[in-house]
């Protein structure tokens, strides 16, 4: 099967799910028939360090290199700066804009850039951009951590997938329990309008 | 609800983890007896193991070590069964004694191992390239590259040392481990009851005598197995061209999208090697034919390339072989670097590929120990007694996160199990104080040996055993001292306790971490005295108790108005729930409080309430 390959690369925070959305679209993406690999770093990310994943159409490599991503998601927005560098030029970010600080930051020993800052910066490079309060959007559909489930449903129907949020959907009410599929069913709906909006 | 990986049947396709799709291989290729010791990349293999064991027909066990791990293995692959024992990169060192003769015995049933290697070091002391053992050893090597790949080796791996009666080794990377793809399912086998061992010594008890033929029947065993890799489904041949490329592993996954991406395709000849040793040269002679280019791509040691060059110079070839001169010998690859590569012996320019150039002075995001973590207490309360003068003897574990300021609690660190013995020749050479610590799981993996040593050879050592009741850096598993696992209790525990005072310590003090007074009590007595001391700092991870134990926190801290920053404890216990308000003070995120009190009980200004309580 021809697919134009499409890579994708994910980040975030451990504990903030980065992981689990990750396998959701890979889901998706199998439920369209579309040749689908995905990556993830795990072990010691998961202590409160970066995770990282990547998400790749008709191709088969897990891993993506400095230059080499179509997409950029970010579920924080410091992560989502950090992994600028693996950005295609003139490629697509979408970010939460909701910050979790590193804890140096938190406790005052070092500063971060503020979001008006990050934004401008990923302006720079970035053809397309999508900011979402991702946490909040998650809060308001009924917990914290479906709001990377709203940044996927913003993704999705921002056009730049081979398929589209109807699919996301598929794959959450095929893969998670009734509760807790109605709830990232809502935050899926939430990040769409807020793309459309 | 039955698991797919047990359960699937022929033809259903599954988006699987790699490591789950090597569950499901072993499955199919019906695995009747399963051994481990957990570590990254390798861990969620076992755990699916485990996790599926109620509703599966295997036999499942965490074991104590590598060592034993493998020869649990081994002992039922001699009594008929099929057998997978699995372990990282690093494990396979302590695995190394039972390996390298088991190759000489052989196994009437099947083993397959599985190595986890880590190029890149994503979560290992080194990035050691294993392919090296299978060499050393002498066993046959699959390296998968998909998820599916990853199933059906571990099928093939099982079914070849089956006919083979030798071990496989089955040699995966950290990427092919944790990456997922789709996986289309084969039907189960139902391999036949072990036929049980049957008496043989001059084939299983390698004295002298008998292990020579030994040797001669291994020789033997991999001159067919380098028939089988001649035709296997996992080597092919694709392309045309003078220039040929060779890939092994996840290099092949590079490649590919390489190939794919820069239009390169239709200017190479390709060999991809899934069945990589022993190589298959018939093959490769057959590939090399009207090349006069051979560019080696393989992550980590040039194993091919050199088995390449030696093929070359033997049958007097003139082709020019390409690898580490052009692709580095340590990390990982990228798709880039090898499109590079493939350009530079084309004689082409490397393509020009725009890059945002990283960004500089950003704050970290070091990996932290959690809220709540019983290692914090321990850290702050030896380093309080002892100072900066001792060193810290580190071991391998969540607590290897103690390096960080301002615990700083690992100056040294060798391997699983060394904080003792190394931590005791530090000792004995310098005359310099040392405190090791290790963890519960790594005490049964390799401490036990050390300690019995240093009581023995008469060392001065404070051992803290930081004993959190399960092994929580490779995600909660059981080892002989919990009392409980995701499954339930333990019914056969060993008492940690038990067994120091069985190696012959007399000093040992065992103190809950989080009780600050008893435990810098507990310290300072040990520290007075000299010789071996053993000090057990007992508390439940929280992660795991709040999974396996039900235990939820009631209570969480808070500072008060009168709390003045100079009191420092937000420097010194630097607690991820920690934060600055505002008003630049010190507050307490109650969401990611654990309710330790490690913090009320460093300062009179902090103090506890229940959680919800305003």
């Amino acid at each position: 099967m021809s697919v134009t390959p499409l890579r994708i690369f994910m980040t975030g925070v451990g504990g903030q799910g980065t992981l689990t959305a990750t396998t959701l679209l890979a889901k998706a993406a199998l439920l369209r028939g579309l040749p689908v690999t995905s990556g993830e770093i795990h072990g010691m990310a998961q202590r409160g360090g970066v995770v990282e994943s990547t998400l790749l159409i008709g191709l088969k490599s897990p891993k993506i290199g400095p230059g080499e991503a179509d997409v950029l998601m970010g579920f924080e927005p410091l992560e989502t700066l950090r992994a600028l560098i693996y950005l295609k030029p003139g490629g697509a970010v979408f970010s939460s804009t909701e910050s979790t600080p590193p804890l140096s930051v938190s406790t005052g020993q070092a500063t971060c850039p503020g979001l008006v800052d990050v934004e401008g910066r990923v302006a720079e490079v970035a053809g397309i951009t999508g900011w979402y309060p991702c946490q909040s959007l998650g809060l308001q559909a009924g917990a914290a951590q479906a709001g990377n489930i709203a940044l996927l449903g913003a993704v999705a129907a921002s056009g730049v997938l081979p398929f589209g949020p109807d699919a996301v959907a598929e794959a959450i009410t095929a893969n998670m329990k009734p509760k807790i599929a109605a709830i990232n069913l809502k935050a899926l709906e939430l990040g769409v309008e807020a793309a459309k909006a | 609800m039955s698991n797919p990986l047990i359960a699937g049947k022929a033809g259903e396709t599954h988006l699987l983890l790699g490591n789950e799709a090597i569950v499901r291989g072993a499955v199919e290729a019906g695995v009747q007896f399963v051994s481990c010791y957990p570590g990254t990349p390798s861990s969620e293999v076992p755990d699916t193991f485990f996790r599926l064991s109620p509703e599966a027909d295997y036999y499942f066990e965490y074991s104590t070590n590598e060592k034993v791990a493998l020869e649990a293995s081994a002992g039922a692959a001699l009594g008929g069964a099929r057998a997978l024992c699995t372990m990282k990169h690093v494990g396979v060192n302590v695995a190394a004694d039972p390996l390298m003769t088991l190759s000489y015995t052989g196994v009437p049933g099947a083993l397959v191992l599985l190595s986890a290697d880590d190029p890149g070091c994503h979560s290992s002391q080194n990035e050691q390239d294993n392919r090296y053992f299978a060499r050393l050893g002498g066993l046959p090597v699959f390296e998968p590259a998909s998820a599916q790949e990853c199933k059906d080796m571990t099928r093939t791996a099982m079914a070849l040392s089956d006919e083979l009666d030798g071990p496989v080794l089955l040699r995966t990377t950290t990427r092919v481990n944790h990456l997922r793809g789709p996986v289309t399912l084969a039907d189960a086998e139902k391999a036949p009851a072990p036929a049980g061992f049957q008496k043989d010594p001059s084939k299983y008890v390698p004295i002298p005598a008998f292990a020579r033929p030994m040797h001669l029947r291994l020789l033997e065993r991999m001159q067919r197995a380098m028939e089988l890799a001649e035709t296997s489904e996992y080597n092919t041949v694709t392309g045309s061209g003078t220039v040929g490329v060779v890939a092994s592993g996840i290099s092949r996954a590079y490649l590919s999208d390489a190939l794919t991406l820069s239009g390169l395709g239709d200017k190479v000849k390709v060999l991809e090697l899934g069945f990589t040793y022993p190589l298959p040269e018939q093959l490769v002679l057959s590939f090399m034919k009207g090349l006069t280019k051979v560019l080696v791509v393989e992550e980590l040691e040039p194993l091919l390339e050199n088995d390449l060059r030696v093929l070359v110079q033997t049958t007097g070839l003139d082709i020019e072989i390409f690898g580490k001169n052009t692709l580095p010998r340590y990390g990982e690859f990228t798709v880039g670097m090898v499109e590079d590569a493939l350009r530079s012996v084309l004689g082409e320019a490397p393509a020009v590929r725009p890059v945002n150039p990283p960004e500089e002075g950003l704050p970290m995001r070091p990996p932290n120990l959690c809220a709540g973590c019983p290692h914090r207490a321990s850290y702050l309360t030896t380093r309080k007694v002892f100072g900066d003068e001792a060193i810290y003897s580190s071991d391998i574990g969540c607590y290897t996160l103690g390096i960080l300021p301002p615990l700083k609690s690992a100056d040294l660190l060798v391997c699983m199990g060394s904080s003792i013995s190394a931590g005791s020749g530090l000792s004995k050479a310098t005359g310099q104080t040392v405190v090791a610590f290790l963890g519960d799981s790594t005490f049964f993996h390799s401490g036990m040996t050390g300690l019995a040593n240093a009581v023995y050879n008469q060392h001065d050592i404070l051992v803290v055993i930081l004993d959190n009741k399960t092994t929580a850096m490779t995600g909660h598993q059981p080892h002989p001292g919990v009392e409980k696992s995701i499954m339930g209790d333990n019914e056969s525990r060993v008492i940690i306790e038990d067994v120091v005072r069985g190696l012959g310590v007399t000093e040992i003090r065992k103190v809950n971490p989080l009780n600050q007074k008893k435990f810098t009590a507990a310290v300072e007595e040990l520290k007075a005295k000299s010789g071996v001391r053993v000090l057990i700092a007992e508390e439940p991870c929280p992660l795991f108790a709040r999974r396996a134990y039900g235990k939820k926190p009631q209570v969480t801290a808070y500072v008060t108005p009168e709390y003045d920053m100079s009191e420092g404890v937000m420097e010194r216990v630097a607690c991820p729930a920690f934060y600055q308000d505002d008003d630049c003070r010190l507050a307490v995120n109650e969401l990611l409080c654990a309710g330790c009190m490690l913090c009320v009980q460093q300062s009179d200004n902090i103090k506890s309430k229940k959680k919800g309580d305003k």
